[in-house]
Order: C-alpha cells, then structure tokens, then sequence
C-alpha cells in the first residue's frame, strides 16, 4: 500500500434478466413499452459503479433505470455479494445489455476507482473527473450531456475540507455538494466550470480536493 | 482505455515528491544485545548423555554453537588416525615364525597391491602352497588360520592369544586342529584354498578386520564347513569385534569352538546351518558397558 494507490473496484455480481416481467420493470424504474432486458451489477465502490454505469450509456442503448447506494458501504453488506450498491441498466433488446456491461466493466477496471488517501488504507478519497457526461448522469445532475464533471467524494471532513479547497483552487461552480452522511457515511460534490465545458478548470479541482484529502488524513489535527 | 483520473492522480503523486513513496515504517520489537560470546561453550552437553554410557558410538557429544566441541573433534581425529594406522601396518617378517605358526603368502606382493586386488588375497602364493603341502598336517577336522586381514597391529597383538584359546577349546570338544598357520596379505576367502589343500572339515580363519574409529586391534573370526574354493559368504558363519571392550578371546574361543562343532555335526555352515543347536555356551546376561577409551586429554576449564 503506498499513498494514491488505486483501490481497484470489484464487481461482486453481474447477471442478466433478458426479457424481464413488466411488473419487476416497472417497479425498478424501467418503461415496459421500451425497456425488455435487465443488467443487474453489485459493486464495493459505489461511486465508481454511478460513474461507470454513466459510461455505460455513453457506448450502448441502455438507460441507467435504478442506482442505489446501500446503507454503511461494503463493510457492512448485507452478504458477501452485496457491496454497497445496485446498479440496473435497461435496454430495448438483451446485445446492448452486453455492450453495456462490457462499458461498465471496463471503466471500473481501468477508470473509476477510490484511491488509497494516507498509505494504509484508513482514509479513501474519489477524485473523478469526467470529460463528458453520458445522460445518467446529466439527467442526475442537471447538465447538459458532453459536459464535464469533477465527481469528488471523501470521508466527512475530509470531504468538507477538500470541497472548499477544491472551490477555491479553480473556477469551478457547485452542481450539487450532499453533506454528510451519505448512505455509505462519505460526502459529495459534483462541480463543474464556470464556463461550458471546462475541462481544465475541473481536473485543478480535483487535484486541489485530493491534496486537501491527504493533507487531512496525515495530519488530522494540523491547526 | 485512458483514464482522466489515474492520469491527474498520478500528477499529484508525482507533484507530492514520489511517484511510489515508501510504505509507512513497520514498529519493529527493540534488538536485543547480542551476548559478549555468540556461541557460549555450554557445558552440560558435553557431558555424555544416557545413551553415551552404554557405547562407544559418538552419541551425547554436545556442541558448541554450531560446531563439535574441540575437544570430540581432537578425539575423533585420534581416533581416525589409528584406524589408518592399523590398516597401514603390515605383518613384520619374521613374526609368524617367531611365533610359532607356518608363514605363508598370498599371490600379493606389496600392501598396495593388498588394497587394491582382494582377489589376489584369496589365493596362496605357489611356494607358500607348497609349504603348506609339505609341513601341514591332513584330514583334520579344523584348520585354524591366523591373518593379517586389514589390521596387522590386531593379529600381532591379540592374534596368538585368541588362535590359542580357540585351539585349547576346539582340542577340549575332541576335535583334532590342523598345524598352526600365519598368512599375509590375507582375505577371508583364503580360508578355503588352505582348508582344501589340508582336508579340513571346517575351517577357521581369525583375522584383524576393518577398523573402525578407535579399533584398530579388532580381530573377526569366519567360519566355514568341508572348505574349497567357490564356497560364498553364504556358505559361512562369523563373528566380529573380537577384542577387549567386544568380545574378548576367552568368551570367543568357546563359541568358536562350538560353532565348529555344530557345523561338523549339521554338515552344513553359513545359512543352512541351524544355529539354535549350537549347544549353548553364548550366554546372553549382563553386558557392562563399553568405555570410550580417551585419546586425548580434555583441556580447559570444565
């Protein structure tokens, strides 16, 4: 373990449901008169699975119908396949489920991921930027699709500490902050630049809320 | 795929000093001082142990450190040394008949030649075989053959008292023994062609065996019924560390003596002879235990 070292998602479960009841598409969000397949994955990282359910709908004909963080994180899952969330994507024909899935897969392996905040694993933090929305996370966060997004997420002070530093550091607006607790415990934030698009403005937010993560968790008590 | 993030966190990373910094220090339990002596010479090992009062074997020797202790090793040495001295040595010439026996010679010319050429140990020399022809006595029912065999210094030493015991108690069962005969240079097997030539029904040859650490005077004796040449190992009885802290010659000669006997009565020696009726004089009681003998002084502080 060494200080920023990825923490690697894993995908707990992953099945599918080709042609789904209507009544259990419904009831999960889904539209029976366009939806029939169901993808169903459990992840331990809860928000590299939103960002790359988000990524899935960027490569194949799914919507995100239903993503839902679980209460108190992995640590504490209800069984062992579990983790700390549901993610369910939707599709008119069970091949974009694949394709889907095959996106989502992909962007956990390589993209989405908590980093390890203070070398042993006691503190994490989520600094993601996205270059351009899929329309998951657009729908969620009110922004157009092909915007992007800082996706920040840490432990309570931590995170507090990082957004502002994070605010400041760039010139960046709030798109949403959800104070603590989250379902998992952490806080977020979703910035995004002041102008349309900036890219630049919300990598030197991130950067600015990691260092102020780490800060935090060496030095807890720094006056 | 390319990652925006792992991208800018690797910039951080790299921005904060290292790219792989070192893991937090591992909390090591204190060293303790090393001993002013690592390797403390500790005594009560070197004291024999249970096992070591009852053999010779190098048993309950201790250590030091990882080491023998100077003093087992000065004594193995010693003791090494008088096994090469003992399978050096060579009958002197003259001493068989000084002592009473017929020389006699193996096809061998030298002692190396000895060591490296048993067969030739086997066989007698042609004038020696004609000695034999001449002087010794015929169709006895034992022959007994004092030799050399691999440690000169054990026939010399302890080889007439044992040849006379055992003469004395094959004469006491009524047996007739064949002429005293010394010969050098000899293998085991030699027994055969001596005891041939003469008639013997058995023959005996007592001869210095192999030695081993500290036994260097340790003398066998092999046994073998209606002798001749091509008889096998199979075909003989024996009985080895025939010395002072094994068997000494007074217990031997009996048993010698009765083995002989046995054979003569059976017609048969080596496997086929039945020895649980060998009439008893192997008496199987109270052994006291070996006594390592000390080569060396132990020095230093005990």
């Amino acid at each position: 373990m060494s200080l920023l070292e990825p923490i690697v998602p894993t995908l707990l479960s992953v099945r599918r449901i080709p042609n789904a009841d209507p009544a259990l598409l419904a009831a999960y969000g889904a539209d029976p008169t366009r939806h029939t397949s169901l993808g169903l994955v459990t992840c331990d990282q809860d928000d590299a699975l939103y960002v790359a359910l988000d990524e899935a709908t960027k490569h194949a004909a799914v919507d995100v119908v239903f993503a839902k963080s679980f209460y108190a994180g992995s640590a504490h899952a209800s069984g062992k396949l579990s983790g700390e969330i549901l993610g369910v994507l939707a599709a008119a024909e069970p091949q974009s489920i694949e394709d889907g899935l095959a996106a989502l897969t992909a962007c956990l392996a390589h993209d989405a991921c908590f980093y390890d905040a203070d070398g042993a694993r006691g503190v994490t933090v989520f600094p993601h930027v996205i270059g351009s929305l899929g329309h998951y996370l657009a729908k969620e966060s009110g922004l157009a699709v092909g915007e992007c997004l800082a996706y920040l997420v840490a432990p309570p002070l931590e995170a507090t500490l990082g957004f502002d530093a994070a605010l400041k550091a760039a010139d960046v607006r709030a798109v949403k902050i959800v104070a603590p607790p989250t379902e998992t415990n952490f806080a977020c934030a979703w910035l995004t630049g002041h102008r349309r698009g900036d890219l630049a403005a919300c990598r030197a937010a991130a950067a600015a809320f990691i260092d102020a993560v780490v800060d935090v968790a060496l030095r807890p008590h720094a006056r | 795929m390319s990652s925006l993030t792992r991208a800018l966190v690797a910039e951080v990373r790299a921005r904060r000093g290292a790219a792989d910094p070192m893991p937090p220090r591992i909390a090591l339990p204190p060293v303790v001082a090393p001993p002013a002596r690592v390797y403390v010479a500790r005594r009560p090992p070197l004291t024999p142990g249970a096992a070591s009062e009852h053999t010779t074997a190098l048993l309950g020797i201790g250590h030091v450190g990882t080491r023998y202790a100077t003093d087992v090793v000065l004594q193995f040495q010693a003791e090494l040394a008088v096994a090469h001295e003992a399978v050096a040595a060579e009958l002197t010439d003259g001493w068989a008949k000084d002592h009473g026996f017929l020389p006699l010679q193996t096809r061998v010319a030298d002692h190396r030649e000895y060591l490296l050429r048993p067969d030739l140990g086997r066989r007698l020399a042609p004038e020696s075989l004609a000695r034999l022809q001449a002087q010794a006595a015929k169709g006895v029912d034992v022959q007994v053959i004092l030799a050399d065999g691999l440690s000169a210094l054990a026939c010399m030493q302890a080889g007439p008292a044992l040849y006379e015991a055992t003469v004395a108690a094959l004469r006491a069962r009524g047996l007739t023994v064949g002429a005293p005969v010394c010969a050098k240079f000899a293998r085991v097997w030699l027994e055969d062609e001596i005891g041939a030539e003469v008639g013997a029904k058995v023959a005996i040859i007592l001869l210095g065996e192999r030695p081993g650490l500290g036994t260097g005077d340790g003398l066998s004796a092999y046994l073998v019924h209606g002798p001749a040449l091509g008889k096998t190992d199979g075909d003989r009885n024996m009985m080895s560390n025939l010395h002072a802290r094994g068997t000494p010659a007074d217990e031997a000669a009996p048993r010698l003596a009765a083995l002989a006997h046995a054979m003569i009565q059976q017609g048969v020696s080596g496997v086929g002879l039945d020895l649980a009726k060998v009439d008893a004089v192997i008496e199987r009681g109270y052994r006291a235990p070996q006594v390592r003998q000390r080569l060396v002084e132990r020095g230093g502080a005990r």
